[in-house]
């Protein structure tokens, strides 16, 4: 009987772990592919199979990705963009989010008459799709003279991001009591001192939520690189897909590999060091007494 | 050391069809403990917000020493609170905690330090000061969010429900502590609290509150005694005093009312001479459980007490003494029997009614009859 019973536990764990590892390898076979390839030589990958691993290792596609791809008709790689993805999304990520604090600390613990209203509208914002505001968006930036630049790309990505981090820090910031802030307000501390001494030390775990979705948001965004920068404002995004449609010749598709990776990585990095506290930041937020 | 008044406290939150506090007179002289009780939603923790200034009052005045402060800011007032929820900062340590106020309010860190110290002694949590809250337990936080009321000293302290997170053992010691602290430092605090108990045993005057209106003010003595209507005598005390609805007869030797028992067995229970107005008229007799007995030798000539068989439905010994419930004109009263003599449930008992301390209430007004 009991011999039974083990054996049934046993087939199920088992069965579990066979299937979970299964879906894993489906999960994780186009980044293999992609990371497999962009090591192998054009000749290798023209004759071997696709799953093989590279007769002969070489980073000669990433040296090339990075600095000579040509990206319509310059050729100096994706190095450039890279850097330009760098200077759009760290601003725009940091303002984004101290901005989506400074919003959820008003909205949670300073209500005004509307103020439920006003979030309900903001939350709004989450739902408008890029597309509807492409035009309206080039005129303004037009009229502000950022068409085409950094500032311009920083300025729509900070307004798109204000809408998910104001309900980030709003959500959050509710769950904190309000004894709280009434104990700071008898201590003396005012609007400021409250938010920068009390509530933002209390608020690292969101923070870190806001940061990796921001950040994964801005950095991948195309639609909106591709329409408000230009040249050599351009995002890594935009330049990707340029190095991909620019073709001479054969096609080399270590080199695109390679490019597709690096663009990657940087949203990869932020998930790794931060990700703990996202898991940890959307399931927590009450701070006990 | 300072002396409050409410005037006429008014408010009514924005949108709200009722005042939440309609019209509270509270005079709180120097050092003086006084708790504000009642039910949850009798506006109490308005009260306490308004006079701390986080809400602001629609009419009425506050007044400090005389002082109007009522438009002031509530970091002016001069007025601590130490919260239910303690409201500790979680970042800080114990000692960040207690010298943030004193740190905003700009004062020199040698004497932000001696403040510190002055009050981890007075509390006895100098162990503590480098520890962070979530690191305390409930009655540790407790004595910290004191602490940090007490290091700004300030001229009246407010204290919302400060027990009610803790467990019973802890309460009844920090009761003891808070009320210890009251007599050393002889500071004027208001109390809130739904805890009738709290409130009997660590003030000097009780105000009890229902519906945004002050109910009655006085000493526990008076508000247990001669409770001022009907919401008030069954509010205060535990087990709450039993009501029974009687009519006052007359006869040759004075007033009296007739109870009848669960069985129809029936006793005249002797009534004072102020209620010869209400002769022929119904009133509802306030009986405490105390009042009701096991007979005692030395009461029996008294006239105002009578006796009485009653078939007891339910006893709950409590250990000094059992809780019997009786059935007088088809009410559950309770009394209060001799633990030493046991009363078995389903048994008949001989009682004894001491009228001395019985209370009257007009069933209209539902107010006191007075004497």
């Amino acid at each position: 009987m009991t011999d039974l019973v083990r054996t049934g536990f046993r087939f199920s764990r088992v069965a579990i772990y066979g299937v979970l590892l299964l879906a894993c390898l489906v999960y994780l076979i186009p980044l293999i592919i992609m990371l497999i390839t962009s090591f192998k030589t054009p000749m290798d990958i023209r004759t071997g199979n696709l799953l093989a691993l590279p007769t002969d290792w070489t980073s000669m596609g990433w040296t090339k990705a990075w600095s000579e791809a040509c990206t319509g008709v310059q050729c100096e790689g994706v190095k450039g963009y890279f850097w330009n993805s760098f200077k759009m999304t760290v601003p725009a990520v940091l303002i984004s989010t101290l901005l989506g604090a400074f919003n959820g600390y008003v909205l949670s613990k300073w209500k005004f008459k509307g103020s439920d209203l006003m979030f309900g509208m903001m939350l709004f914002g989450c739902f408008v799709p890029f597309q509807v505001v492409l035009l309206p968006m080039a005129a303004t930036l037009g009229k502000l003279g950022l068409a085409n630049t950094t500032a311009g790309l920083v300025l729509v990505h900070v307004i798109y991001g204000v809408a998910f981090t104001t309900l980030f820090f709003r959500n959050y910031y509710v769950a904190i009591p309000d004894a709280l802030v009434k104990a700071a307000r008898l201590d003396g501390a005012g609007f400021f001192t409250i938010f920068f001494r009390i509530l933002l030390p209390l608020s690292t775990p969101i923070f870190m939520v806001s940061l990796i979705w921001q950040f994964t948001q801005i950095w991948n965004d195309f639609l909106f690189g591709v329409v408000f920068a230009s040249g050599d404002s351009q995002p890594i995004t935009v330049a990707l897909s340029n190095l991909v449609n620019t073709t001479t010749g054969v096609k080399e598709y270590n080199v695109d590999m390679a490019a597709a990776m690096i663009a990657a990585l940087p949203t990869l990095v932020v998930y790794i060091v931060a990700g703990k506290y996202f898991i940890r930041g959307l399931t927590a937020g009450s701070v006990k007494g | 050391m300072s002396q409050l008044e409410l005037r006429d406290i008014r408010k009514t939150y924005a949108g709200a069809p009722d005042e939440t506090l309609k019209g509270i007179n509270i005079n709180i002289a120097s050092g003086e403990f006084l708790t504000l009780v009642g039910p949850s939603g009798c506006g109490k923790s308005t009260l306490m917000n308004s006079i701390a200034g986080l809400e602001t009052i629609t009419g009425g005045s506050i007044l400090m020493d005389g002082k109007d402060i009522s438009g002031m800011e509530p970091k002016d007032r001069g007025i601590a609170i130490v919260f239910q929820s303690y409201a500790l900062y979680p970042t800080m340590s114990v000692r960040e905690n207690i010298a943030f106020g004193l740190k905003i309010r700009r004062m020199p860190k040698e004497e932000i330090r001696q403040e510190v110290e002055r009050v981890a002694n007075l509390l006895q949590i100098s162990p503590l000061l480098d520890k962070k809250p979530s690191r305390l337990s409930g009655g540790q936080q407790q004595r910290v969010a004191m602490g940090r009321a007490l290091a700004r000293r300030p001229k009246v302290y407010l204290f919302d429900e400060p027990l009610s997170n803790l467990d019973a053992k802890l309460r009844v010691e920090m009761r003891t502590e808070i009320k210890k602290l009251h007599q050393r430092l002889k500071t004027t605090i208001v109390y809130v609290t739904h805890d009738q108990i709290e409130a009997m045993t660590l003030a000097d005057r009780i105000a009890v509150l229902k519906d945004g209106e002050l109910q009655q003010l006085g000493t526990p003595k008076e508000v247990y005694d001669t409770p001022e209507n009907l919401f008030v005598a069954s509010f205060m005390g535990s087990p709450s005093m039993s009501f029974i609805e009687v009519t006052v007869d007359r006869s040759d030797t004075g007033l009296s009312v007739m109870v009848e028992g669960g069985d129809g067995r029936t006793l005249a229970l002797p009534v004072p001479e102020y209620l010869e107005n209400w002769a022929g008229r119904r009133v509802v007799l306030g009986i405490r459980p105390e009042h009701i007995s096991q007979p005692h030798e030395q009461k029996r000539d008294n006239l105002m007490v009578a006796e009485g068989r009653f078939t007891v439905e339910v006893t709950e010994p409590t250990g000094p003494d059992v809780l019997a419930v009786i059935r007088l004109n088809d009410t559950d009263v309770q009394c209060r029997l001799d633990a030493e003599h046991p009363v078995e449930w389903g048994a008949e008992a001989e009682l004894m009614f001491d009228m001395r301390k019985v209370v009257f209430f007009d069933p209209e007004s539902e107010k006191r009859i007075r004497p």
